[in-house]
């Protein structure tokens, strides 16, 4: 009784993910993705708010957005191949690509402590040869991004609610709230999560997270890099008034892992019925009405894990 | 083209008399546009995951009146007999050993909380278990054309009055019903209503019908009870990583 038309019809993430994985080798993009896809990270003055507010007063960003540079293939160069890759004949110049996902240390590179470089590099020599379960990138396995690498990824949502802004990606779920009155109190330490619990604030155009709780076991791409439990996470949604961009800024303090803190930046597009469906970006359809009117974009059903097979589907009881 | 859901059935007919006359006060919490406000945190606190039909107490299960209307779920003499093996296997074939999706109605009255977030579009479900979201789209649309296969199915809502009727549709085969192996085809449609009877609580009621299992169409319904105590929160439950989260991101 399975339904055939399941994995025909159905865009699945880790269908997606696991194609993709298997043409980084030559890194091509379609057309969509192309067009979609800058090789910069723009600015936005953090400020007032312009725009369209709810009722609660908060700026109204809702809507499907998706980040334009490009995926978890290489953390400091998103546009590049995968370092294990060979060069491909049409491959562009390192300084015609989109810089580094980090802004913060200068350079752009990962600051690992030489343990962690160690162990970053294992991983990602090992990520086409997985004989050993940690050099599987989590992601391929269905788990949660993680605060900064599920804007990374495919196309994804936000819906606002009073004392709530709630992110839903293919990769997990994760909800913000906003406390201003302290009565939610914080999860107790021992508490540990893929997408940690998070705390938020508008400052004008600006919603400001404070993320705890958070388990670090996402790693932030396939070339390995990670960061542990212990690490203090912030992280600044900053959208321009034109309700069309925001910057994601994420900073990262942990002394067990790096030498020294580090900042992602991270630029996304709203994504509406005009924006083209590339299979990456924008995966979505048209909504029916009646009458046979089609107005508006809704994204497909998110699940994961459950299409994933043997890779990650692992019995938990 | 709009997919209409139509089913016959007395027990359509007795819902909707049931749910005809509000019983929700106007001074109750609602929306801008005057309706029920689902938002918070609900979970049921019968145990039909257990088990949809009357049972006694088993090494897995505590004893249940059940919740199905008339007693037991109308299935065809083959589907009965794939029941009852489903029941044998519930140990090792349940999709709830892989933290699945847990599908609709079962997410429902599952016994772990999950938390409504409304407004004039629709509903959010975000379920604590395996930290999904169920959409019920209230803005008017319809049923996408078929053959997507959802896990929790697709949900369209329009209001009766302070009830909210959802048309769930176009499910995959890949969910259980509860624990007991009760079961259905991606055939499956659903009608739910949700009502709430009092700030603090939900009657929801759900009528099953599916061509491929069941003999007629059958009805079940629980209560949702809003959880105050201060500071209650859903907390992610990705229960699906638990059988590899160990190697990440450095093996201990």
């Amino acid at each position: 009784m399975r339904n055939k038309s399941l994995n025909t019809l159905k865009l699945s993430s880790v269908a997606l993910a696991v194609s993709f994985f298997a043409a980084s080798r030559t890194t091509v993009l379609a057309q969509g993705q192309n067009a979609w896809r800058v090789p910069y990270v723009y600015e936005i003055a953090q400020g007032e708010w312009q725009g369209p507010r709810l009722a609660d007063g908060q700026p109204d960003v809702r809507g499907h957005w998706s980040n334009t540079i490009g995926n978890h293939n290489n953390i400091t160069d998103p546009q590049g191949r995968f370092p294990l890759d060979p060069p491909s004949a049409n491959e562009k110049p390192r300084d015609t690509r989109a810089p580094s996902r980090l802004v913060l240390p200068a350079d752009g590179e990962f600051p690992l402590q030489p343990w962690a470089r160690a162990k970053q590099q294992e991983f990602m020599s090992n990520l086409y040869s997985a004989t050993r379960p940690e050099y599987v990138e989590p992601l391929a396995r269905c788990a949660p991004g993680g605060p900064t690498k599920s804007f990374l990824w495919h196309g994804y949502e936000i819906r606002q609610y009073p004392n709530y802004v709630l992110f839903l990606f293919d990769s997990g779920t994760r909800l913000i709230h906003l406390d201003k009155t302290g009565e939610a109190a914080p999860l107790d330490e021992d508490i540990k999560l893929w997408n940690g619990d998070s705390r938020g604030w508008w400052e004008g155009n600006t919603l400001h997270v404070q993320v705890r709780n958070h388990n670090g076991k996402a790693r932030f791409g396939r070339t390995g890099e990670f960061v542990s439990e212990h690490a203090l996470i912030t992280e600044r949604f900053i959208f321009d008034n034109d309700g069309e961009r925001y910057r994601y800024e994420a900073d990262y303090v942990d002394d067990t892992v790096l030498t020294e803190p580090i900042r992602f930046a991270i630029p996304s597009r709203r994504i509406t019925e005009d924006t083209p469906q590339d299979g990456w970006n924008n995966i979505t359809f048209a909504v029916n009405y009646p009458g046979g009117v089609t107005r508006g974009i809704e994204a497909y059903e998110r699940t994961c894990v459950e299409n994933n097979g043997s890779h990650g589907d692992v019995s938990i009881y | 083209m709009s997919k209409k859901f139509r089913f016959s059935g007395a027990g359509v007919l007795v819902a909707g008399l049931l749910f005809s006359a509000s019983v929700y006060a106007q001074e109750n919490p609602r929306t801008s546009e005057g309706r029920p406000d689902f938002s918070g945190i609900w979970q049921a606190h019968s145990g039909p995951e257990f088990d949809l039909e009357p049972h006694g107490y088993r090494k897995d299960a505590p004893p249940g009146k059940g919740i199905v209307e008339g007693g037991r779920i109308p299935y065809q003499e083959w589907a009965l007999e794939e029941r009852n093996r489903r029941f044998e296997q519930r140990s090792t074939e349940d999709p709830r050993l892989h933290c699945f999706t847990l599908g609709t109605p079962r997410a429902i009255y599952y016994p772990e909380p999950f938390q409504i977030f409304q407004d004039n579009d629709a509903l959010t479900l975000l379920f604590q278990f395996s930290h999904r979201a169920r959409t019920i789209h209230t803005n008017g649309s319809v049923h996408p054309e078929g053959g997507i296969g959802f896990w929790f199915g697709d949900s369209r809502a329009q209001w009766k009055g302070d009830v909210l009727e959802v048309s769930v549709t176009d499910f995959n085969d890949q969910t259980w019903l509860d624990r007991a192996g009760n079961f259905h085809s991606e055939s499956l449609q659903v009608i739910e209503r949700w009502e709430l009877i009092d700030s603090n609580t939900i009657r929801y009621h759900a009528t099953l019908e599916d061509s491929q299992v069941y003999t007629q169409p059958w009805s079940l319904s629980v209560l949702l009870h809003r959880h105050r105590e201060p500071g209650f929160q859903i907390i992610e439950n990705t229960c699906y990583t638990l059988g590899f989260d160990e190697y990440y991101p450095v093996p201990k």
